[in-house]
């Protein structure tokens, strides 16, 4: 072991002279912990990639500029696992290497479990995991980094009941946290809608691959809308597949973000009129800048993931308010302060679409990113915007 | 511990040398304050290998720990957040409800072998984790969060443990804590091991059937075993949720109960200090990998097939020709 | 109850597909594969770059899935089972051994396959659909005969051919085999390739339907594990019978069970756990594997 672990070093210290023989520039860690292996990788690897993607752009471009100094951007990424265990190693290891800002965890469990390490290190982080307890006080250094489904869904269902005339719904939900949480809030707004919830306690094993047997009772109770709660990219084709094949002629909808080309692949026609919710890349909507991030994404990894489009974001907002509050970069105390405040313009998007932190309504503090709440609805491998509206 | 030589005594003070002084020191010289977390999850994840390693004593693959540390991690969090119990009374609570899980199952299910064991045990895992789902005690799918840090406990005026939240740095004393817990485990262990109970688990290793025949109350053993092995799983977990601060139905999942045996087959199933060293190796070894970035899983799965290939008994035989601590 | 029985003839023809590859290489060996559903994953993305993204015809495709799959599984056997096994005090060792190979092929499959999902074209298209009653895509009714066909072929195989006689024997006793000139070595390796064969056959031909992505890997094993069980470890005639029951019980517990949501599985797995409890080699399984 002893000459391995030497060689190892001899290795990590060849890397980081090398990086440091190219900077010029101070570096400016911002760290990313979320799940990049296993069946849940797409999404932290959209998210892992857009932040490298953005990263790699400033530093070609020359650097960001905060207060006096231009840094370039160094993205400290961390592989989870999914496993909440291991998002607090990935947290200590950001706090050791000095990050104080922080995107993720994926998954409700982790964002909750890395709480108490974020909050003591003076980390803010950006989950993608919707539990309010993360964002209420007292809880204090967690950003919503998406809009959250209780949010979406509402509206979706809104829509659906104005404009398709919609009266019933059904939920099917995997059988873990994330998707049963949301499936809950789904079906609560529903309710509150005055939809009628004719079937809420269907759900399905994260592994299972065939998805007929669980949707034929669904499918008996005919609702004019099928809602996949949380549902992972890897499964929606396959869901979609199954509900048409079954005969299944409603809506379908679900309220995470899902990649056109996956759908594409999985269900091809039979994903046409599903509805999902996006970031800020349909043609109408994305700004010079977005069509140059999504190039330079493909140029740097080969294939886009729509997924990216609301995952550009968060780094994008976190180098924003530290350029408003210079000194926030090392005192995560003045961006919490500067939050009320802070605006900036949205430059992924056309008109002039504010940057600023939101989530009064939901948790009674800013809280949360603004981005805006796209409503897809995929036709023939692409997604066309059904709406999009703003969340407080 | 009578049977200690002097040579095994430096040993097992070098140990706790190394544990208590110097690891601290040595963190400290460095500023590498995030390998205290990484070094008390080792900790905590070697107890509940241990449980694994000593169901392996009686010749069973033992793939259920998860479900055991997760049963510990819900009981401990709930006594404390819904009951306003203190964390350190907790804490057995939560290892001997393990147990008692255990001694339940474990009746019908001890009968089964080999691979047929395993299984049912891995099975279990995942009955415990939808069960969680489940149940409403549990708090569902939205887990049990904002689990307050070990409170203080004092008798008759003296503190005998500090309160965590009135604590500079709980990373030290979850480490402290952690340790302690794995070595008085190791020490029952290896008690336990040279006791005549553990005598007789080894007769059971070789054959059942001629254990029985000779007098030996093999179902007994196998219950207490099965009992101690969860004792020691509830105990891991209850520890764990106090740090996370949180428990959720995926705190433990099947992966972890892999990860536990996997952990005593890489230290090696003949010595009692195996799953120590295995969790060490393989927890830490992923940590210190991180900066390979996306090459991490491949480089770790590489020389994890490497150790076996070359070293098929664990990494303790390397030593074997002084026959350890058997 | 037609849908109920059809969907229960289609994941147990499957299913049983899945464990007979884990189940040879168990009653060869006595290897508990870990990384079989990896094998599998890979023969769905082999699969899938020939015929989704090169345009290979589909059975040309699946045949190199199988090739691929039997060179892979022969290397590992020789250069990495056969040796451990040879020099380790306790045959489950080779647990270890299998995890972090499964770990290995995981890390390959996502450098070089990527995260995402993917999916084919349909190699047929339309749906069967009797009076509502009864509804099933063509394609799925394909995949469904071709698997049975596999299954026959390999039994045929196993019951007919010299080869087939030698693991057979193999897997009975390994000791007298050898004794009975059976080059143990040479066919221990080709027991293990036809097991990886099968693994990346399946894998190739559920790619047309359920897609493949790198997470399934682990998931399958658990999954082909536990039908092992229900039919015996190690007992080809068992692994089938497991296919299928796992297959029925999903089929008849989602539809019968459906009401009480979240709880489904939990009673699959349960009344699994009641089974082996009860019957602890399985169905037909040798006692004590």
């Amino acid at each position: 072991m002893q000459r391995r672990t030497l060689l190892k070093t001899a290795v990590i210290v060849t890397a980081l002279q090398a990086t440091m023989a190219l900077a010029e520039n101070p570096v400016l860690k911002i760290g990313f912990v979320g799940v990049t292996s296993g069946p849940a990788a797409a999404w932290g690897i959209s998210n892992q990639r857009s932040m490298e993607a953005r990263a790699a752009w400033i530093n070609e471009t020359g650097g960001y500029t905060i207060g006096e100094t231009t840094y370039d951007i160094e993205i400290v990424s961390f592989d989870d696992q999914k496993d909440p265990k291991r998002a607090i190693a990935g947290m200590e290891k950001m706090a050791q290497e000095g990050i104080h800002y922080v995107v993720g965890p994926n998954v409700d469990d982790g964002a909750a479990a890395v709480r108490p390490v974020a909050e003591a290190n003076g980390i803010m982080y950006f989950p993608y995991a919707f539990p309010k307890s993360l964002y209420q006080a007292p809880a204090s250094n967690a950003v919503l980094g998406m809009v959250a489904n209780y949010q979406s869904g509402p509206a979706i269902y809104k829509y659906l009941m104005e404009n398709e005339g919609v009266k019933t719904v059904a939920f099917i939900a995997a059988n873990e946290s994330d998707p049963l949480s949301q499936r809950d809030g789904g079906v609560a707004a529903a309710k509150e809608l005055g939809l009628e919830v004719v079937s809420d306690n269907v759900t399905y094993q994260v592994d299972t691959t065939d998805f007929t047997p669980v949707l034929t009772p669904v499918m008996r109770s005919r609702p004019d809308l099928l809602v996949l709660s949380g549902v992972s990219p890897a499964n929606a084709p396959q869901l979609i597949r199954s509900a048409r094949e079954l005969g299944f002629e409603g809506l379908i909808s679900t309220e995470t973000a899902q990649d056109a080309g996956v759908l594409a692949e999985g269900a091809g026609d039979l994903a046409n009129g599903f509805i999902s919710v996006g970031g800020a890349s349909t043609p109408e909507l994305a700004s010079p800048m977005m069509n140059e991030f999504v190039d330079r994404y493909k140029k740097m990894f080969g294939e886009y993931n729509d997924e990216s489009n609301t995952k550009v974001y968060a780094l994008e907002y976190i180098l924003e308010t530290l350029k408003a509050e210079p000194s926030a970069i090392k005192d995560v105390d003045v961006f919490q302060a500067s939050m009320d405040t802070f605006e900036a313009p949205n430059p992924y998007m056309n008109g002039d679409a504010k940057l600023r932190y939101v989530g009064m309504s939901s948790f009674g503090q800013r809280r949360q990113v603004a981005v805006p709440l796209v409503v897809n609805v995929y036709q023939d491998g692409v997604f066309e915007t059904l709406f999009v509206a703003e969340v407080d | 511990m009578k049977n200690l030589t002097s040579k095994q005594l430096v040993g097992v003070g070098l140990f706790l040398f190394a544990v208590f002084v110097a690891v601290p020191v040595l963190i400290r010289i460095t500023g590498r304050w995030d390998f205290y977390f990484t070094l008390t999850s080792v900790a905590l994840l070697a107890i509940a290998s241990a449980g694994v390693w000593l169901t392996f004593y009686i010749g069973r693959i033992n793939i259920g720990q998860g479900a055991f540390a997760l049963i510990g991690a819900y009981v401990s969090a709930i006594l404390v957040v819904k009951g306003g119990v203190s964390f350190w009374i907790s804490l057995p609570a939560a290892g001997l409800f393990a147990a008692l899980v255990a001694i339940l199952i474990g009746l019908p299910i001890l009968r089964l072998r080999g691979v047929y064991f395993a299984m049912i045990t891995l099975v279990l895992t995942q009955v415990v984790t939808l069960t969680a789902l489940a149940l409403p005690i549990t708090n569902g799918a939205k887990g049990i969060s904002s689990i307050p840090l070990p409170s203080g406990i004092s008798i008759f005026g003296v503190p005998i443990i500090p309160d965590f939240a009135a604590m500079e740095n709980t990373k030290l004393a979850f480490y402290y804590a952690a340790c302690i817990l794995m070595i008085l485990t190791y020490a029952a262990l290896y008690r336990l091991v040279n006791s005549r109970l553990g005598h007789l688990c080894r007769s059971m290793q070789q054959n059942e059937e001629l254990a029985s025949s000779i007098g030996v109350n093999i179902s007994y053993i196998r219950i207490v075993i099965f009992a101690i092995s969860s004792f020691f799983g509830g105990i891991g977990g209850a520890m764990f949720g106090s740090i996370a601060q949180s428990v959720y139905p995926s705190s433990f999942q099947v992966a972890d109960s892999v990860n536990f045996m996997l952990n005593c087959f890489l230290g090696g199933l003949g010595y009692v200090f195996g799953p120590m060293l295995g969790t060490l190796v393989l927890y830490f070894g992923w940590d210190l990998l991180f900066e390979l970035g996306k090459y991490q899983l491949l480089v770790y799965s590489l020389i994890l097939i490497a150790v076996i290939r070359f070293l098929p008994n664990g990494l303790l035989s390397l030593r074997l020709g002084k026959g350890g601590p058997k | 109850m037609e849908q109920i029985l059809a969907n229960g003839v289609y994941l147990g023809s499957q299913y049983a597909m899945i464990a007979l590859g884990l189940t040879l290489i168990f009653a060869l060996m006595n290897v508990l594969n870990f990384a079989h559903g990896q094998m599998y994953v890979i023969g769905g993305f082999v699969t899938y770059t020939f015929y989704g993204q090169l345009g290979v015809p589909f059975v040309l495709a699946l045949i190199i899935s199988c090739l691929t799959l039997a060179v892979l599984g022969a290397l590992i056997e020789k250069f990495l089972f056969a040796p451990v096994i040879k020099g380790s005090a306790r045959e489950e060792s080779t647990m270890l051994l299998a995890a972090g190979i499964a770990f290995l092929l995981d890390a390959l499959i996502l450098l070089i396959f990527g995260e995402k999902q993917r999916g084919v074209p349909k190699i047929v298209n339309g749906v069967f659909n009797y009076d509502f009653r009864l509804i099933m895509p063509y394609d799925r009714i394909v995949i469904c005969v071709l698997a049975i066909l596999s299954i026959i072929a390999f039994i045929c195989l196993m019951q007919y051919s010299k080869t087939g006689r030698a693991l057979r024997a193999l897997a009975q006793d390994r000791t007298a085999a050898q004794l009975m000139g059976v080059n143990v070595d040479r066919y221990s390796m080709i027991g293990f390739a036809l097991g990886a064969m099968l693994a990346g056959l399946v894998g190739g031909l559920l790619v047309t339907i359920t897609g493949v992505n790198l997470g399934m890997g682990g998931p399958t094993s658990i999954k082909a594990f536990m039908m092992v069980m229900i039919g015996g470890a190690g007992v080809i005639s068992g692994a089938i019978w497991g296919g299928i029951i796992l297959g029925f019980m999903e089929a008849i517990g989602l539809a019968v069970l459906s009401q009480y949501g979240d709880i489904t599985y939990l009673l699959i797995f349960v009344s699994l756990m009641i089974f082996l409890a009860i019957r602890p080699q399985g169905l037909m399984g040798k006692p004590w594997g």
